[in-house]
């Protein structure tokens, strides 16, 4: 075919991909909890993690991506290729830091440490993708010429990155990439553990503050919003989300990673809020990087 | 320009012959992982660590009374701060006990460590190794 794309061109948005993975998840391949995660986690755990971060993919790629109003078909392709990346990095930089000992480890052991540690390379793999993929790409796109079609796809996919449901799905990327690097940690247990509740009721003010801070800055600022002044109910409206989806977001990797058993109720909250700093930041912050 | 040749200029260049490698393999390899993933949640039965201790004597320069050990987990769950002592009796009294912590022994996978004793081992008329305890993870 004529208009086949050349292969150096996906030489180097592979290779953006995968510096983009492991810029995000260096730190998780080197924090030990999270090898362990791998094989103390039960094998429908991980079938939930790995369908869970395909929809993530899904949605992320569909929202943010680097081709903004590309099709479904599209999305799921760039999807697959993403978490197969992200299988095959975190395998060979875990045989590399000898994590694993292919003669030694049970086959559990080894896949539950690669598929653990893959669905955080998959996620840095397509945020790597879109944000160092952008910015060379597009300025050339642009300088092409004004092409109809092309503008009203990023139209597309502008007015599509505006939804609600986006906001979600950008917020949940978000909260997963910040929030996960310290969930399978001790310490978010030991601060939940040792906090007063005045300690977890500050944590959560200031989680709110900063997401409504970024939530004001990221919408409003910047863009050419119709009406320029944001209304009162849509920074209220669009802080809930972030929060509560941070929250969300929290639980599940606490889950995942730490498990609840024995926790009380107030331990089990409060190690959400804890991680939900963070998170929050991330879901609102999520935002601010997909621009 | 026709307008079908305007939808011909934006849309995405076709794949190449290393994009659709890319992709079939990690089709391959995501189907694949789903498929022992599921295969692992439908056998998959809770139950305890059980633990298998071995050991072989295994002598080194500064360790004279060393003995290599080697923990398998042959239960269906992993097993947390693993404590295993190694103990020489003589005439029914205990003559010394050396301990071994092993972090963490995942089911069906194995672990290794040394103990080492200050006193001859062949001194002693018994000789065993057995795991003291292990915590739920």
């Amino acid at each position: 075919m004529s208009n086949n794309k050349p292969i150096a061109e996906s030489i180097a948005e592979y290779a953006q991909g995968i510096v983009g993975g492991l810029l995000f998840s260096f730190p998780l391949l080197f924090t030990m909890e999270v090898w362990y995660a791998g094989f103390l986690a039960q094998p429908f755990q991980l079938l939930i993690m790995v369908v869970a971060t395909f929809l993530l993919l899904l949605g992320y790629n569909r929202y943010a991506g680097m081709h903004p109003g590309t099709s479904w078909k599209d999305v799921v392709i760039d999807s697959f290729e993403e978490m197969g990346i992200g299988l095959v990095m975190s395998f060979l930089i875990l045989l590399m830091l000898n994590r694993i000992q292919l003669m030694d480890n049970s086959l559990d052991e080894i896949m539950g440490k690669v598929i653990t540690e893959a669905m955080f390379v998959s996620i840095g793999v397509s945020v790597g993708t879109a944000q160092l993929g952008n910015s060379a790409k597009e300025e050339d796109e642009l300088a092409e010429e004004e092409d109809q079609q092309h503008t009203t796809a990023v139209k597309r996919g502008e007015k599509r990155r505006s939804t609600k449901f986006a906001l979600v799905v950008l917020a949940l990327c978000g909260s997963v990439i910040v929030g996960g690097s310290v969930a399978p940690t001790e310490e978010v247990l030991l601060l939940a553990a040792e906090a007063k509740p005045i300690h977890i009721l500050f944590i959560a003010l200031v989680s709110i503050l900063l997401s409504t801070v970024v939530c004001y800055f990221s919408d409003f600022k910047g863009t050419d919003k119709p009406n320029g002044e944001p209304k009162l109910y849509d920074i209220v409206f669009e802080t809930c989300l972030s929060y509560s989806t941070a929250l969300i977001a929290s639980a599940f990797i606490l889950w995942y990673f730490v498990g609840f058993g024995g926790n009380g109720l107030w331990i089990i909250t409060s190690q959400c809020i804890v991680l939900g700093l963070l998170a929050s930041l991330g879901a609102s912050a999520g935002r601010l990087l997909i621009k | 320009m026709t307008d079908n040749e305007k939808e011909h200029v934006y849309k995405e260049d076709e794949k190449n012959l290393l994009e659709w490698t890319v992709f079939s393999v990690s089709v391959l390899l995501i189907l694949g992982i789903l498929g022992y993933l599921i295969y692992q949640t439908v056998v998959y039965k809770p139950g305890s660590p059980d633990l298998d201790v071995t050991y072989v004597n295994d002598p080194s320069p500064h360790a004279p009374y060393r003995y290599f050990i080697r923990i398998k987990n042959d239960g269906q769950e992993t097993a947390e701060e693993v404590q295993i002592e190694m103990v020489l009796e003589l005439d029914g009294e205990e003559m010394e006990v050396a301990m071994l912590t092993i972090p963490y022994s995942p089911k069906q996978s194995t672990r290794e460590g040394w103990v080492i004793f200050s006193k001859d081992p062949s001194e002693a008329d018994t000789l065993y190794a057995r795991v003291v305890s292990y915590k739920k993870p």
